[in-house]
């Protein structure tokens, strides 16, 4: 006899369909999997029969071949236990054909019969033709989002049997609540001072500029990185699906409203893999952290301390907002568009980087800025340097001083500044093409000369000119002046791209 | 003769030839050396060596040590003397010992003489007036500019700079000498004292200041031609500077720094010791400002140095000089309380007293000097730019910090600052802001 169900198996980020098909024949009892199962699928094998025994099912003594198709894909993930265990069923006769018709399946079986959520439920359910999928009860939400099958609940192989049977009712499927802040995002206004620091995020967060915020350690570098994905306006419906479909198929822990509405914010330490960073792997290809950032802040806490092959791997993605990583198997391209924003110490010793004021020899701090490579940094719109606060600001009581703009402020300027750019017709400001900055980003006649002494004096690149060109147009449109970017602006830009490291040129 | 001096060719060599040779024998120190050299002609010292009837002094402190040890006779026997002897005159490397009519005359009664010393250049400028300017390698861009004017007015008044050739002050010093105006050769007199060989340039980066160095003066060293610096090598250098010159200024010094222990040496010799007061918070003038407070007079400038080597400066100075000569002081001037200050001249009608038409070999009314003593005739500019000097210190400041102290935009502040920059009012180092107290025309 033979039975055939939908179901999916993950290939990167994306979902791609899987046609269980089962034959149980007259034989030896034996068990078999083929169509390029991996380890995890291999296991299958042991999980649905202890599955069917512990439901109280009998499991067929005849020869039962499970296929894959297509059968030139690797198959990866334990989700194909649930749709092998149904499949098996039906061609077993245990389960009329009928009852499976119009359905896909996806779970893990547990020995115990119970039926468990799989990593990229989001993915698996929309690549599912059918009409609806039949889920693990704590994947029905996640299944839910997609929209498009309907989701059918299941805590037990036990209870998708009965229900298939129509003795029973599925779960129900929880309803989702309103998507919230998440709390550990912080307020702005809980930061001291640091004017540099809170203009570079409120830039970086309009203009999608990428930053670099350097300092010594306690001048609130993490603190101030932190609180830029608060700045950003939440995800629109086809992001946050995106996103929400990463994060999935990564298995990170989704929000309560299961749909990521936020920009997510991801701090990788430095000892982080290329790997890990980029995305790839061996038994799955895996979303990197750069994928985990999509549409959201990628934090770079350290940087210098970063392997500098690891940081150069990031420099074609933030080109191109994705990354494709190919290996002798597949080739997966996964979305990579996000916010990079990093830290740094100005040198070794974690002074404050001032002339005179830290311990290092000159030939250390050379070394210490020769780890992050110069096409890296050049990619940083934002360089500011950050202090530690004034002790008296530190220990002052906290209504002595008026607090700085809160984030619902400076977030609400940002919306505004990044309606102007899409008026625009650009993505961000930060996308601008240099061809287009005449047209989209006019300077005033002062400070076009600004610039222009800026070249000469030699202290100013040409692909510095257009970067700054760029943050001047944000900082503009935070100000929300219509007409060219007038000096002040570009003043503002060029201090908001500081040298970040210091060591001595010697001018013998 | 076949195993003597005389060498395969059977020609003696020059006397410093031997000297050198000897210096750079293993094992070989300052005070070995110089109670060597006090036997006789090096060139028949050298002989003994090779011939084993002087060896090697037992290593201080150690039985046997790690690592056998090269007896003076085995490398005296396998030293290319000629070869050696070639390189250095080719180079134009000069060899001096005590007894060498050439050697440094200051040297000759140190209690720490250095045994041999070998240079490039024209060892005849430290029989002239000699101070050394020292300091810290990571200094501020204010010490730098301290360095480089003390270099600049100390060799424009003929007075040869002594120095280390580091990073920082010593360079900063170095240039200014180099850079001195209407000194004799063009260029004023400097010598730099090395820690490695006269040939090897420490740091690597300072090799053309070395050249230049050697050119308008001498680069010197105790260390035999072609060796890099071992660590001990730089205290000991620094001993030499002490008893080279003829008085020592301290322009910033860490706690630890070298430039102390030049202090240190120079007070064991009786030579007179300066300091350049620093910020009394800045961690790169600590060890100055310590130093100050333990005994030694500050100065300011060169004139203050010339004044303190009873020189009497009647150079032209540049540009807004800023005190008058030294036979009306300060705090002569001071003594003074009654008379109300002048209001300042700049801008306004010239008050009667200061009329130009004084002979200009009288001393300038007493009322000038401490109104011009003041950092700059300032007339602090009104609305946001006098806000935003207010916000940049006397110390290097960020531009976070100032854009928080004045509570103006960041755009506003960036031009008020480069505005400011332009008056010479500000010196930038790599975004760090600091105001200085003098015009413009520094050179970093």
């Amino acid at each position: 006899m033979f039975a055939a169900v939908p179901s999916a198996t993950l290939i990167g980020v994306d979902g791609l369909t899987v046609r269980v098909e089962v034959h149980v024949t007259t034989g030896l009892p034996q068990f078999s999997i083929v169509g390029l199962p991996d380890a995890s699928c291999r296991e299958a094998k042991d999980r649905v029969r202890a599955a069917f025994s512990s439901s109280g099912l009998a499991w067929p003594q005849k020869r039962v071949t499970v296929n894959l198709a297509p059968t030139g894909q690797r198959k990866i993930g334990s989700g194909l236990d649930l749709p092998i265990a149904v499949a098996t069923l039906v061609a077993a006769g245990q389960l009329p054909a009928e009852a499976v018709t119009d359905c896909g399946f996806i779970g893990e079986l547990g020995l115990d019969g119970s039926v468990r959520r799989v990593d990229g439920t989001v993915a698996l359910a929309a690549a599912i033709g059918a009409g609806a999928v039949v889920v693990g009860r704590d994947a029905a939400a996640e299944a839910a989002v997609v929209g498009r099958p309907r989701v059918l609940a299941a805590s037990s192989l036990r209870q998708v049997v009965a229900a298939l049977r129509g003795d029973d009712g599925w779960s129900p499927v929880p309803a989702l609540p309103a998507p919230s802040r998440p709390a550990g995002e912080g307020d702005l206004c809980d930061v001291r001072g640091q004017p540099l620091g809170r203009l570079a995020l409120e830039v970086a967060a309009a203009g999608g500029h990428h930053l670099l915020l350097v300092g010594p350690p306690g001048a609130g570098k993490t603190m101030l990185a932190r609180r830029l994905p608060g700045l950003l306006p939440d995800l629109g419906p086809d992001d946050a699906f995106e996103v929400t479909r990463i994060h999935s198929a990564a298995g990170l822990r989704l929000p309560a409203g299961v749909m990521v509405t936020r920009p997510p914010f991801r701090a990788p330490h430095h000892t982080a893999s290329t790997v890990s960073l980029v995305g790839g792997g061996t038994a799955r290809m895996r979303p990197g952290e750069i994928s985990c950032a999509h549409r959201g802040v990628l934090f770079l806490d350290e940087l210098a301390e970063f392997p500098a092959d690891v940081l150069d791997t990031l420099r074609q993605p933030l080109e191109e907002g994705r990354v494709l990583v190919c290996r002798a198997r597949a080739a997966v391209s996964f979305p990579a568009r996000f916010l990079l924003v990093a830290a740094t110490n100005p040198c070794p010793c974690g002074g404050d980087g001032s002339p005179g004021g830290c311990r290092c020899s000159e030939a250390s701090r050379t070394r210490y800025a020769a780890r992050v490579s110069g096409p890296l940094l050049d990619r940083f719109d934002l360089r500011v340097g950050v202090e530690r606060p004034d002790v008296t600001d530190l220990i002052a009581p906290a209504g002595a001083r008026p607090p700085g703009e809160s984030t619902s402020t400076v977030a609400g300027r940002v919306a505004r500044a990044r309606q102007q750019a899409a008026d625009r017709g650009v993505a961000s400001n930060a996308e601008i093409p240099a061809a287009r900055l005449d047209d989209l980003a006019p300077l005033s006649p002062s400070g076009r000369r600004l610039l222009e002494v800026r070249l000469r004096q030699g202290r100013l690149s040409a692909r510095g000119l257009h970067r700054v060109r760029r943050v001047a147009r944000t900082l503009a449109d935070l100000q929300g002046g219509p007409g060219p970017i007038d000096e002040e602006a570009v003043h503002a830009a060029l201090a908001l791209r500081a040298e970040p490291f210091t060591f001595e040129v010697v001018a013998s | 003769m076949t195993a003597s001096a005389t060498g395969s060719g059977g020609w003696r060599l020059a006397q410093g030839a031997y000297a050198g040779a000897l210096a750079a024998l293993p094992g070989m120190g300052p005070a070995t050396l110089c109670a060597l050299l006090e036997r006789g002609a090096p060139a028949d010292i050298w002989d003994s060596v090779r011939r084993g009837e002087i060896v090697r002094p037992p290593a201080r402190g150690s039985s046997g040590g790690a690592g056998p040890r090269l007896s003076w006779a085995a490398a005296a026997a396998g030293a290319p003397l000629e070869r050696w002897w070639d390189a250095w005159q080719r180079r134009g490397i000069g060899v001096t010992w005590p007894a060498d009519p050439r050697y440094p005359r200051r040297l000759l009664s140190d209690p720490e003489p250095p045994g041999v010393l070998f240079w490039r250049g024209d060892l005849g400028r430290l029989e002239s007036r000699c101070v050394a300017v020292v300091g810290t390698r990571r200094c501020s861009p204010d010490g730098r500019a301290s360095a480089y004017d003390l270099g600049r007015d100390l060799a424009g008044a003929g007075v040869c700079v002594v120095s280390g050739l580091a990073l920082g002050i010593d360079g900063a010093a170095h240039l200014g000498a180099l850079d001195a105006p209407g000194a004799p050769s063009g260029t004023g007199s400097t010598v730099g004292v090395a820690a490695s060989g006269v040939d090897v340039a420490y740091p690597a980066r300072h090799a053309a200041l070395w050249e230049r160095v050697a050119a308008a003066g001498a680069v010197v060293s105790e260390t035999p031609p072609g060796r890099p610096a071992q660590a001990w090598r730089f205290p000991a250098r620094n001993r030499v500077i002490a008893g080279l010159v003829d008085m020592v200024v301290v322009v910033e010094s860490h706690v630890t720094g070298g430039s102390l222990i030049t202090a240190d040496k120079a007070i064991d010799r009786g030579v007179e010791v300066r300091v350049v007061p620093g910020p009394v918070h800045a961690p790169f003038a600590a060890g100055s400002n310590q130093l100050l407070y333990d005994g030694p007079g500050p100065v300011r400038d060169a004139a203050d140095v010339l004044d303190a080597l009873g020189l009497v400066d009647h150079r032209p100075r540049r540009s807004g000089r800023r005190r008058p000569a030294p036979v009306a002081r300060p705090e002569q001037l001071r003594l003074d309380p009654a008379r109300p200050a002048p209001p300042p001249s700049a801008g306004g009608p010239a008050p009667p007293q200061s009329c130009s038409d004084d002979p200009p070999s009288s001393p300038p009314p007493p009322s000038v000097g401490p109104e011009l003593r003041s950092p700059r005739p300032l007339g602090r500019p009104d609305g946001p730019h006098g806000e935003v000097l207010e916000a940049v210190g006397w110390r290097p400041t960020s531009l976070g910090r100032i854009v928080e102290r004045a509570g103006r935009p960041v755009g506003s502040v960036g031009r008020i600052l480069e505005e400011l920059a332009a008056q010479g009012l500000f010196t930038e180092d790599r975004g760090w802001w600091q105001r200085t107290a003098g015009g413009g025309g520094r050179r970093e």
